[in-house]
């Protein structure tokens, strides 16, 4: 299970899992219910407009890679937030490295679809 | 050296440009045999401008519903495409190429250090 | 028949797409390709702003915020707005907007 996987990672605070549809969210970690569904909604907005966006930079340059998106990352000055696909994880600035966890979603969400149904 | 010229340095680095509060591209640099070009470079500098701004408005009001702190102001987002990231501070971005980013490297180089980063 | 909403003042192009962003039908001054693309870009708009409405609704506590029942980008020249699975390309001087999200609103339940 990927969320088991990122809370053993160092400085990661919680993970969560959301559907594009928005009707389920599961999490690990420091959080509550309530915030779990409020980190799955941004994310699952945020991703959206990520998908829509570098479907624009495809049309623009369909040669230049950008095509279908893969995640985003928000960095704050004491906490920062990994997506890949469908699932998220925050981070303690202090203590995690943003390289290795989004190596290990990248690795592991490799082949997760890309059409957000 | 200017500070884009910093930005090409990072590993991977097909690309670094900055803009105005708008997302129009001021200036820009791209590797050589780099699919980039400026107009796709302004398009993605609109989308950084869009995107820190989301990401702020999130950090908002994450930070207000669940009384904490620690994600705003927003330093960095980063948009995670199929070959490549935008790595920006929502004043200037670099684009590596997803094999060898080093999102750590990219803040840094970016001035989103983090107050424990 | 969203053909019809052609013929209000200032209407340059309507499109239909399903639920899951496929292109129905499109009609209007723009080739083919284009209204595609119109459709496409009005369906991922629309689970943007159905993103940010919940989070809208969310941060506010308030209700009434969600589902959202459309929405409209005014450009200089040109805005868009859609409702439902109905997206239009207007000419912003010469369309009555009221007029078309009425009518929009009205052809999203044929």
């Amino acid at each position: 299970m990927l969320l088991a996987e990122l809370m053993e990672q160092r400085g990661v605070l919680a993970a969560g899992e959301y559907s594009y549809r928005g009707d389920r969210y599961s999490f690990k970690g420091e959080i509550d219910d309530d915030m779990a569904r409020m980190a799955a909604i941004m994310s699952r907005a945020t991703s959206m407009s990520q998908h829509m966006q570098v479907g624009m930079l495809e049309q623009h340059c369909p040669d230049c890679g950008a095509n279908p998106a893969q995640g985003w990352i928000v960095r704050g000055p004491q906490f920062t937030v990994c997506n890949v696909a469908n699932v998220y994880a925050f981070l303690d600035n202090g203590k995690a490295s943003i390289n290795a966890v989004m190596g290990l979603m990248r690795e592991r969400l490799a082949n997760a679809p890309v059409d957000l149904v | 050296m200017s500070e884009l010229d910093d930005l090409m340095q990072l590993p991977g680095a097909q690309a670094a440009f900055s803009n105005n509060d708008l997302g129009e591209l001021l200036d820009h640099r791209i590797a050589e045999k780099s699919p980039m070009d400026a107009t796709t470079l302004d398009l993605l500098a609109h989308m950084c401008v869009a995107n820190m701004a989301i990401a702020t408005m999130q950090a908002r009001g994450w930070e207000t519903s669940s009384q904490s702190g620690g994600f705003y102001p927003v330093e960095g987002f980063t948009l995670v495409g199929m070959q490549w990231s935008a790595v920006t501070n929502g004043r200037r971005g670099v684009v590596v190429s997803n094999d060898a980013a080093d999102y750590e490297a990219a803040y840094r180089a970016l001035g989103a250090v983090g107050s424990e980063g | 028949m969203i053909k019809r909403l052609l013929l209000l003042d200032g209407v340059v192009a309507v499109c239909r797409f399903r639920d899951d962003g496929a292109f129905v039908e499109g009609y209007g001054q723009m080739p083919q390709p284009e209204l595609q693309a119109l459709a496409h870009f009005a369906h991922e708009y629309k689970r943007i702003v159905q993103g940010n409405a919940d989070q809208l609704a969310m941060f506010t506590n308030q209700r009434g915020w969600t589902p959202p029942g459309g929405w409209i980008v005014r450009g200089g020249r040109m805005s868009v707005c859609s409702v439902a699975n109905l997206v239009c390309v207007i000419d912003t001087q010469e369309a009555a907007i009221n007029t078309v999200i009425r009518d929009l609103t009205e052809a999203a339940t044929y």
